[in-house]
């Protein structure tokens, strides 16, 4: 019996949930309120298209802004607290203690000062992302091999072209976790505020839903969560791929890769 | 006393000296205690020469190197190389290798063997072609893709000693090279930077702990004391080139080593 490829694998266990989704209910093994059926999801979507296409396009729009406060604010809080030594210890513990801090509790003053329009949702969101991304990027800074700046030193090396040329390319790959972390705690942001006190957006959606028990509508709204996050994990996926193909064939050669990615065990991104 | 023709300005021809050391001292303060690294050093290398110093652990000897690179100010004394003072890291002039062989790893070989290049803005097919010689010279032609972790830790050192010496300097500073590498590499490699000192003639200063790796490479040993470092022992190695395994066996062999060891021991 030949094995199973991992790919093949995925997409079978893909196929085996969405063949359960449509058969469970319609054998009547789950009430249609907890789990609409797959056609009967797919329907309403079709049939309210010009609806979800425009609050997605309203939390697309949030989120695509507020990734750019977060990943850019953070990138720059997180490159001066990682650079400077005054600042990394004043500052790094109460940044790492802030994170703790479920920010969501924040929400109802954000909507105090920007509104429940855009706004609000952008601000909680840019700062939800922010910590994560500011930590990481700080992280890369912090532990890049001193040994390093002084071989470029050796070269007299100016001060930007270490910055340029050893400084961010060593730190680029554990910004990248941060800004994967921190981008999709941004979306988490986007919609849970949404959902909370809001009049447009994919969150909106689920909670007006929810509230007349309308399960198909909520479960087409999630799917189109679900989908978000899907397509930011691949995209952040392929620039980890071009950017730091160093890093992650760091540790493990192509070769042993291979093996350990045919080996069922080990679960490797 | 011929040997000492090498090392010691005896009269006024230092000009020719590839390094020249005057009373250098080094001091630095740790926490509030001053500590001296380095006292009352002074030599002379003349160009084309193989210098190796070897010291105890701590003797300062890597200090007086990176001083040499031009990456730390001495407290007292000068540095010169081909009569020019060395106020900072020039590559032009001196190049340098460090004991792990720091290479990028971002960057294929040929592109960290470029590196040095780059920050200069030589233009790309310059660039290239003397990154393929210097790659050539290493032994590593056709591994100019491959990235450091694919290489293995000897190879990785020869191409840090291509980096050293694409932009021709006349020094090469060598800082315990081949330390982590094992026994075996670590001969290979010695044979390895032989060879490549005799096709560029560079002058190396090259530190190491190591007695046999030593009298091995060496035209010349200065053996330094504990800290504070200072020269206490210049030991011509008479043995003939180019230097061969079986020479290690011989009674000369063991007994400049033997010498190096008890100035070693010898030394407070």
């Amino acid at each position: 019996m030949t094995r199973l490829s991992p790919a093949a694998a995925r997409w079978l266990i893909v196929a085996v949930v969405l063949a359960l989704w449509e058969l469970l209910p319609r054998l009547g093994l789950v009430a249609e309120l907890f789990l609409p059926s797959l056609s009967s999801t797919v329907a309403v979507t079709v049939a309210d298209w010009p609806e979800y296409a425009q609050n997605l396009l309203v939390t697309l729009y949030e989120v695509v802004l507020a990734m750019v406060f977060a990943c850019g604010g953070g990138i720059l809080a997180g490159s001066v607290i990682g650079g400077l030594a005054l600042l990394r210890n004043l500052l790094l513990p109460v940044f790492s203690s802030l994170y703790a801090v479920p920010i969501v509790i924040l929400y109802p003053i954000f909507t105090a000062w920007f509104g429940i329009g855009s706004e609000s949702k952008i601000v909680f969101a840019a700062t939800y992302g922010f910590f994560p991304v500011t930590l990481a990027t700080a992280a890369g800074i912090r532990t890049i091999d001193p040994q390093l700046l002084i071989v470029a030193r050796s070269m007299n090396a100016s001060l930007s072209q270490q910055i340029t040329r050893v400084i961010v390319p060593a730190s680029i790959p554990t910004v990248l976790a941060g800004l994967r972390l921190g981008g999709a705690l941004t979306i988490v942001g986007v919609v849970v505020s949404e959902m909370l006190t809001s009049a447009a957006g994919i969150g909106y959606l689920v909670t007006r839903y929810r509230t007349v028990l309308d399960s198909a509508h909520v479960f087409a709204a999630v799917i189109m969560i679900l989908l978000l996050t899907v397509v930011f994990d691949a995209l952040v996926r392929f620039i980890e791929r071009r950017t730091a193909v160093w890093q992650s064939a760091g540790r493990i050669s192509r070769a042993s890769l291979r093996e350990v990615v045919a080996q069922p065990a080990p679960a490797l991104g | 006393m011929q040997h000492l023709a090498h090392v010691m300005p005896l009269d006024g021809h230092a000009a020719a000296a590839a390094i020249e050391v005057t009373d250098l001292d080094h001091v630095y303060a740790n926490h509030d205690a001053e500590v001296a690294a380095l006292a009352d050093i002074s030599f002379l290398v003349e160009a084309g020469r193989f210098v190796v110093i070897v010291g105890p652990s701590g003797c300062g000897k890597s200090t007086l190197l990176m001083i040499l690179a031009g990456l730390r100010h001495a407290t007292g004394g000068t540095v010169r190389c081909d009569g020019e003072p060395i106020a900072r890291p020039d590559p032009h002039r001196v190049g340098v290798v460090f004991q792990e062989a720091s290479l990028f790893p971002w960057l294929t070989a040929l592109d960290n063997i470029e590196f040095p290049l780059v920050l200069r803005h030589v233009p790309r097919e310059d660039r290239r072609r003397r990154a393929l010689t210097m790659l050539e010279l290493v032994g590593l032609a056709g591994f100019g893709e491959k990235y450091p972790h694919e290489l293995s830790g000897g190879m990785k050192q020869r191409v840090s000693i291509a980096r050293g010496l694409v932009q021709d300097p006349p020094v090469l500073l060598m800082d315990e090279p081949f330390a982590a590498l094992d026994e075996q590499t670590r001969m290979t490699m010695g044979h390895e930077l032989l060879r490549i000192w005799d096709e560029t003639r560079k002058t190396i200063l090259f530190v190491t702990h190591s007695l046999t790796e030593a009298v091995y490479l060496a035209d010349e040993v200065l053996v330094m004391s504990a800290r504070p470092g200072r020269i206490v022992d210049r030991i011509d190695i008479t043995l003939a080139r180019p230097r061969s395994y079986e020479m290690m066996a011989t009674e000369t062999f063991g007994r400049l080593r033997d010498r190096i060891w008890r100035q070693i021991r010898a030394a407070p």
